[in-house]
């Protein structure tokens, strides 16, 4: 599914070169759990930024679906987005001024899809979510785990392979974060990939698989579960 | 992305930063109206300056002695070796198509008439003129179709003229003076007002040959050719020239259509029409500016909007494409509510002062709102271009 | 807070957010710099005309013969009258004590020719004062003799433009040329110049007075020139004037007189109302660019309203809040009116460039009624958002991001 192959990403501050990824290899299986955990400054937003084609290693190759995307243009790039790869951040990314329907709509209305066949696959995402009566809410109306299951349910509304989460409960309470870890699991149970990036030890011991990164390196990767069937 | 999907999700946000929306396209919108309103008035002086013009009908020819003119005036009326002569103008009857030959000889003289005496213009002129130049008699009649070489001592008074010399006494079989000369009243025209700042209704009409006389002169001023309306202009030329040319051996003379003064001045008007309409347009500009101005601020505030979007699998071109059409829908706003409001202005401007024609001329709305449309595109370019730059991992730590 | 204070503080908002700043700057020098300009064309014009009439001779008077008596109608441009003007009543006007020098003038069309090249060319008849009334120069020869003005001596003078399209390369003096049926021998050459209101001098034949009127059998003037002594004597000499040709004229008065004055009056009437026309127009922009500051200080009241709060907390009454905002909307407009002024003034140097004859300066009414103007949007459309920041709640502003 997904293959790192000697990953690296310099970033240049005045004169000095930062390397925040430093030869990062891996592999990732269709369906699996995977926790990135590590100190500030580790590369772990970074990795996970460039798993999601947001941003391009300085050195390195990295396969999506056997599909080297390293030389993809922005277009395709941008492509690959909206149909692999669903996002879900810290502070929810909202777009303020659009209710709940709308955001979730966003990226059904960015690859053109018609009307009539966004509307049902909406209020579907929604009521899974468990937001059927908070659907022409605007953000402002809900709660911050309202809003990141809003979130998750705009992420997912592509049906990506591939979910990636930064800090999803950075923002939350202890039971708004429990209820946002269940609803990401579950989708784990329907066969995502999920990647969740995340300070919280709690939260990232509860993936199958999990990856400690120190000074841009993967320091320990670990699956105490074994590897799936 | 859909086209009516890139409407809605533009005007959401115009529409959730309202104040800042309406005064954006109050800029434009002020610009637009001042270019309708002041293209309104041009064009409306237009109109009302050729209608002045076209009252005497558009198939008329003008013939001066002299072939060379300064700024619009046919030399040869003050002096010429060259003399157009009545017998000139009789020929001219022979024109294929001519309805009516005027000769045409002003001046100006002392007319005395009942116990009154006034200086003003004197016509000299022939039969055909009422006719001619579609200016009706108001109270007995017109010079009488006499030899042109000796007419009878008559003439026909403008209505300005008759009511300063005979108040509002009966003038016909008066004898007015015109010079030294005698005549006895026929005839009152009817008022036609000035007609670009010449009276016509201060005037006194005499037998050309008369006119000539009494000023001494040798040679018509004019000889005004009118032709059947439907008849082919050149042919008409043509035969003038043949005729004339004859007679004279060479081309000693100068031949003005109506047409061809009705563009010259036609031309001329829709200079100054333009003119004010890219005077107006300055503030057109300006309200570019602003457009300019707010989609920069806009791009700013709504960083980690756009990182999102990028984030969700928008491409560049389609960031791009959703604030151009922004910077676009509020130009086009502005636009129509400019139009409306210059419009209207200028409606209600010709309820308030009736004199001041007004019209408001399509060609210049449609200009206007397509130049407000390019006004948005244009300024909407920089920051949307910038917003579609922008790198979607910092963009979303913009938060 | 002293003043100094308050500006460093506006002025460092402004620098912030620089973009902003400068493309509000540019909408306002816009408007400026278009009334600047505009009112140095209009003007410019103004000053122009001003000057070509002022060439036209010093203390000038025109006499046209004919007279209307409609209220407000044009003179009888045409002068075509039964009884003439003649040279003789030119020659009278002389006894006036206010009259210095006259000159009659008689226009028409002839056919000019020199060995067997011909053209048909504007003839002007007058006298040897013409020059000294116009003062026009000679490039060649000398202009036509003085003397008594019922001679018509068969001398002319030409322009350059016939003296290039007859004559070419050779040299015109002492050759003769025929006009209409006469023959003249070319005595000068005109100085070239271009228009001289009212005449092209370059395509123009210059004959005694006496000989154009024989030439086109008219015994009337078309215009006499009359220069007064002074300029206090104008006056004087249009009333003598006009007393001895009513007295040549069995009494009546027949004639039109146009002092330079008073046409000169109207046409600087007519170009002060179009420049102030114009200026206006322009002065449309600058309400644009006033709702553009307001829009900018709205937004920025907006997006610094946790600042606003932070002031309040501080102990800054709503007053001062409300003098910092309205500091940064004056300091916006006065800085966009001083670039717009600049901007106008390059602009206008500009317009000297391209036409050197046209006096192009901005009139020192526009350029501090486009200033003031420009400061006043700037105050007027600032109260409103400034009014915003001074009434916000300090709770609510700081608890907001």
């Amino acid at each position: 599914m997904i293959r790192l192959q000697g990953i690296s990403r310099y970033f240049q501050v005045g004169d000095q070169s930062v390397h925040a990824l430093d030869g990062v290899s891996l592999d990732i299986g269709a369906g699996q759990y995977v926790s990135i955990m590590g100190p500030s400054g580790s590369g772990k937003s970074t990795l996970l930024h460039i798993l999601g084609l947001l941003d391009r290693p300085t050195s390195g190759r990295y396969f999506l679906n056997n599909r080297d995307t390293t030389d993809l243009d922005e277009r395709a790039q941008a492509q690959a987005r909206l149909e692999q790869i669903g996002f879900v951040f810290q502070f929810f990314h909202l777009v303020p001024r659009l209710t709940a329907f709308d955001n979730v709509a966003l990226p059904l209305v960015l690859s053109g899809t018609p009307p009539e066949d966004r509307n049902d696959r909406v209020r579907q995402r929604l009521e899974v979510m468990g937001l059927a009566d908070r659907i022409h809410h605007r953000p402002e109306q809900l709660s911050g785990g309202q809003r990141q299951r809003v979130a998750i349910a705009r992420a997912t509304i592509m049906n990506p392979a591939i979910l990636l989460a930064d800090e999803p409960t950075g923002n939350l309470d202890r039971a708004s974060g429990k209820d946002v870890v269940d609803a990401l699991e579950a989708l784990v149970q329907q066969g995502i990939t999920l990647v969740v990036v995340t300070h919280d030890p709690d939260i990232g011991s509860r993936a199958a698989r999990r990856i400690h990164m120190v000074d841009g390196r993967v320091a320990e990767d670990s699956m105490p579960g074994g590897l799936p069937p | 992305m859909r086209f009516i999907d890139l409407i809605r999700l533009s005007s959401s946000s115009i529409f959730s930063y309202r104040v800042r929306s309406t005064l954006t396209a109050l800029g434009i919108a002020v610009g637009i109206a001042a270019v309708v309103l002041l293209t309104s008035i041009g064009e409306g002086i237009h109109r009302f300056v050729l209608a002045e013009f076209t009252q005497f009908g558009t198939n008329l020819i003008a013939v001066n002695p002299g072939k060379t003119t300064t700024q619009g005036t046919p030399l040869g009326i003050l002096g010429t070796v060259r003399p157009l002569s009545l017998e000139d103008a009789e020929a001219l009857a022979r024109v294929p198509y001519a309805t009516a030959v005027v000769p045409v000889m002003q001046g100006n003289a002392e007319v005395e008439g009942g116990e009154h005496t006034r200086r003003t213009t004197v016509l000299g002129v022939g039969s055909e003129f009422p006719q001619a130049f579609s200016y009706g008699v108001g109270l007995g009649r017109f010079l009488p179709s006499d030899d042109s070489l000796s007419p009878r001592a008559f003439a026909v008074l403008g209505s300005k003229l008759y009511s300063e010399l005979f108040g509002k006494r009966n003038p016909l079989g008066e004898k007015v003076r015109v010079g030294s000369e005698h005549y006895r009243v026929i005839g009152v025209m009817e008022s036609k007002g000035q007609v670009l700042g010449f009276d016509l209704d201060d005037t006194v009409y005499i037998p050309a040959v008369r006119a000539l006389e009494l000023f001494n002169r040798d040679s018509l001023m004019e000889i005004d050719v009118v032709y059947e309306a439907d008849a082919p202009p050149d042919e008409v030329v043509g035969g003038i020239k043949r005729i004339l040319s004859a007679r004279h051996g060479k081309e000693d003379y100068t031949i003005t259509t109506q047409q061809q003064m009705l563009d010259v001045l036609g031309s001329v008007l829709s200079v100054l029409t333009f003119a004010v309409g890219a005077l107006g347009g300055i503030s057109l500009f300006v309200g570019g500016v602003g457009i300019l101005t707010i989609m920069t601020i806009a791009v700013r505030e709504r960083t980690a909007e756009i990182g999102l979007l990028r984030a969700l699998g928008a491409a560049q071109g389609q960031v791009l494409l959703l604030f151009l059409s922004e910077a676009v829908m509020l130009s086009g706003m502005g636009g129509v509510a400019g139009l409306l409001v210059g419009a209207g202005g200028a409606q209600l401007l010709h309820l308030l002062v009736p004199a001041l024609p007004v019209k408001t001329p399509w060609m210049y709305v449609v200009l206007a709102e397509l130049v407000a449309l390019g006004v948005g595109l244009i300024t909407g370019v920089v920051p949307a271009h910038r917003a579609s730059r922008l790198d979607p991992v910092e963009s979303l730590r913009a938060e | 807070m002293r003043t100094p204070d308050r500006l460093s503080y506006a002025g460092t908002a402004l620098r912030w957010h620089r973009g902003r700043t400068l493309l509000t700057l540019l909408a306002m020098g816009i408007g400026v710099a278009a009334v600047v300009v505009l009112t140095s064309l209009g003007d410019g014009a103004r000053r122009y005309v001003s000057g070509e009439f002022a060439s036209l001779g010093s203390h000038l008077l025109v006499i046209l013969p004919g007279r209307n008596d409609t209220a407000g109608g044009p003179p009888a441009m045409l002068g075509v009258t039964p009884r003439d003007l003649t040279i003789a009543d030119t020659v009278a006007l002389l006894r006036s004590p206010a009259v210095k020098r006259v000159t009659p003038i008689v226009v028409g069309e002839a056919p000019v020719s020199w060995r067997g090249r011909e053209r048909s060319v504007p003839v002007l008849g007058t006298t040897g004062d013409f020059v000294r009334i116009r003062r026009w120069q000679m490039a060649r020869g000398r202009f036509l003799p003085d003397g008594d003005p019922e001679r018509a001596e068969p001398v002319c003078v030409i322009g350059a433009k016939i003296r290039d399209e007859l004559f070419g390369s050779s040299d015109p003096i002492g050759e003769w040329v025929r006009a209409g049926q006469y023959r003249f021998r070319v005595i000068g050459v005109l100085a070239a110049g271009g228009r001289s209101i009212g005449v092209d001098k370059e395509d123009l034949v210059m004959v005694p007075v006496a000989s154009a009127q024989t030439m086109f059998n008219n015994p009337s003037l078309f215009r006499v020139l009359v220069e007064a002594r002074s300029r206090e004597s104008i006056q004087e000499a249009r009333t003598d004037v006009l007393a001895i040709l009513r007295e040549r004229h069995q009494g009546e008065e027949d004639v039109t007189v146009i002092t330079q004055d008073a046409v000169l009056a109207t046409f600087d009437r007519i170009l002060r109302a179009l420049t102030y026309t114009v200026a206006g127009i322009a002065a449309i922009s600058l309400l644009v660019a006033g709702i553009l500051i307001m829009n900018v200080m709205l937004i920025s009241v907006s997006q610094r309203t946790g600042e606003i709060g932070l002031l309040k907390a501080l102990g800054a009454p709503g007053r001062q809040i409300l003098q910092l905002f309205l500091i940064e909307a004056l300091i916006l407009s006065l800085m966009g009116a001083v670039i717009g002024y600049l901007i106008g003034n390059a602009g206008s140097w500009f317009i000297r460039y391209l036409y050197p004859s046209v006096p192009a300066y901005p009139p020192l009414w526009a350029s501090v009624a486009s200033i003031l103007t420009a400061m006043g949007t700037g105050l007027g459309f600032g109260i409103l958002p400034a009014r915003r920041a001074a009434r916000l709640d300090p709770v609510a502003a700081l608890s907001r991001r």
